[in-house]
């Protein structure tokens, strides 16, 4: 495998007698978007935070760009080019959306200005200049989890994942995160990981899909064919259901 | 789109610092000129004030609670204390006969003294703090309280550094309150300088969310160290200018009293800002000295109200568990000094 790109091996983990990860490996080429899907409790979100560095893996290894990040914590992690969003956006209330934005560049050590000016460009670039002085606190459900990707995208991240961002919004908002994850893929070029439910948006969005269930890695491939995938659908939620989502 | 603000990162405003040093300033000569008790009560007043500012440098940027920052002053009070004090007095005192010889002679200026009781303060902070930031909430209150214990039983039983349950006494004392007024005015502007870096913007982030602060690079550990040893400095001087006015060092004088009444200091002034500390300081000290003339028997402006003894310290009890209660973010409402805020 190349060297420039992010890579998991051989992920393994376990809660007590109860294993979430079993061998889990996959690579995100840098400009690339790879979907990860699963229905609930396949391993999803302990993917990402032991990506993201909030939980250990048992096993296994995270390179990015062939650099180890094995032990490394959270903010070394962010350091080394990884950003996450949250599923809750976890905003910082206080500030306002510009402020938080800018707080993303300024966390990896950008100036006051350069964090002013990437703040700037970010709401520029994702549409949110009707939002860039308003109170965190005030935003709604689908504003705040859009500033949050925002204030990961401040950051210029190599790496960008996202954990479903789309849980929660209504069906106007789903087109406008789509529209920023396009946007963000044109711009910054960075490799991103969306972990999601909705497979409609996963499709749209992203080169490439894996499907996990109950641990196991069990699709890897274009997203068109993990949607005709028997065993994905099986899997998943079944035939009906999932047709329904597409 | 024209320029995004975002002030609220890291916001230097002239007026948030100028009017409380102006505040703090105009109060200290003006109510330091009325008499020596009043001179002597301000003194104190701006001890109590460099250690309300300490906490608040790092307790209130960070949101974890420090029961040990009494200890740094303690030190820096002993360095100062015992590098100022007569030698002919540490040579001859009863209580400091088991005295090691070389601190005996040990002799500095008034303000190499303060300088080094900083140093000591911060360096003691740094080594405490490379090991108590790793840990969040009530086991990092209860790691830096077992801080205070270790050095207050260090000094109190040991006799060979200094006069362990006694006093150590011939401290040189301070020659009115510029001086420590002006030491005062040094720590707010270091506090406030603090408070608008990026330093106290990424701890503050950490104080808001602890998990996503990682995500945006923000080293937890890294920033409370820093505001950790940076607070332990200022704790070290305040202890440095508490010795020069009392005029002699005691190890009780840095425990839970004084732990108790700075941090009431700084939850009842608001601990989110550089002003809620001089407010809270100001206010605890004006209504302290007011309960203490009552509690004397004596009259203010005609009026008396006999008091038992303590009840002083109760009403500052009481003041800071309604203060908890019902307005927890302080009477500054963890906002600076702002003159066209309007008022609530």
């Amino acid at each position: 495998m190349a060297q420039d790109s992010f890579m998991a091996s051989e992920i393994n983990k376990s809660f007590g007698a109860l294993s979430v990860l079993m061998g889990v490996s996959l690579s995100i080429k840098p400009g690339e978007t790879l979907g990860l899907l699963g229905p609930n409790g396949a391993g999803k979100t302990t993917f990402i935070n032991i990506v993201a560095g909030y939980e250990k893996q048992d096993s296994g290894t995270i390179s990015i760009n062939g650099v180890n990040l094995d032990g490394m914590k959270p903010d070394a992690r962010a350091r080394a080019g990884v950003a996450r969003t949250f599923q809750s956006g976890r905003l910082f209330a206080q500030l306002t959306v510009a402020e938080n934005i800018a707080l993303g560049a300024l966390g990896l050590g950008a100036s006051h200005n350069e964090a002013q000016e990437r703040a700037k460009n970010t709401i520029d670039v994702l549409g949110l200049n009707s939002l860039a002085t308003a109170p965190a606190a005030t935003l709604s459900h689908g504003n705040a989890r859009l500033v949050g990707l925002a204030r990961a995208v401040a950051a210029e991240p190599k790496y960008l994942i996202m954990d479903e961002p789309a849980a929660g919004l209504n069906e106007s908002e789903v087109p406008k995160l789509l529209n920023a994850l396009k946007v963000i893929k044109d711009r910054l070029g960075c490799g991103m990981f969306l972990v999601e439910h909705n497979v409609g948006l996963v499709a749209k969005a992203c080169d490439r899909v894996i499907v996990l269930a109950t641990g196991i890695l069990i699709f890897d491939g274009a997203p068109k064919d993990a949607l005709n995938d028997a065993q994905v659908k099986n899997a998943y939620l079944g035939d009906a259901a999932f047709g329904e989502m597409i | 789109m024209s320029k995004v603000r975002v002030e609220g990162l890291t916001r230097f405003k002239a007026y948030e610092i100028l009017g409380p040093l102006g505040v703090v300033f105009v109060i200290s000569i003006g109510v330091g000129l009325i008499s020596a008790s009043l001179q002597l009560a301000v003194q104190f007043a701006l001890c109590n004030l460099v250690m309300v500012l300490a906490l608040q440098a790092f307790v209130g940027n960070s949101g974890v609670l420090s029961f040990g920052h009494a200890s740094f002053a303690m030190i820096g009070a002993w360095v100062s204390g015992m590098s100022t004090a007569s030698e002919r007095v540490k040579g001859n005192a009863l209580a400091l006969e088991k005295l090691w010889e070389p601190l005996i002679t040990w002799n500095l200026n008034l303000y190499t003294s303060i300088f080094l009781a900083m140093i000591a303060g911060g360096v003691v902070a740094a080594i405490a703090g490379a090991f108590l930031m790793r840990l969040n909430g009530l086991a990092a209150g209860i790691a830096t309280f077992a801080v205070l214990g270790l050095f207050y039983n260090f000094f109190f039983n040991n006799t060979k550094i200094g006069p362990g349950s006694q006093a150590l006494p011939a401290v040189p004392k301070f020659d009115g309150v510029y001086e420590p007024l002006l030491l005062a005015m040094i720590a707010m502007i270091l506090v406030y300088g603090l408070n608008v870096s990026s330093i106290g913007r990424k701890l503050r982030a950490t104080r808001e969310d602890l998990m996503s602060a990682p995500a945006l690079g923000i080293s937890t550990q890294k920033v409370r160290w820093i505001a950790f040893t940076l607070s332990g400095t200022l704790a070290g001087l305040s202890g440095a200018m508490y010795v020069h006015v009392a005029g002699t060092w005691q190890v009780q004088d840095y425990y839970l009293v004084f732990t108790f009444l700075t941090l009431a200091m700084l939850i009842i002034g608001g601990s989110a800002s550089m002003w809620g500390a001089v407010a809270g300081t100001l206010v605890v000290t004006a209504v302290g000295q007011v309960l203490l003339l009552w509690e004397q028997g004596k009259s203010i402006l005609g009026l008396r109200i006999d008091l038992p003894n303590g009840a002083r310290s109760m009403l500052i009890a009481a003041t800071l568990v309604g203060m908890l209660l019902w307005r927890s973010s302080g009477l500054t409402q963890g906002k600076e000094f702002d003159p066209r805020r309007k008022r609530n």
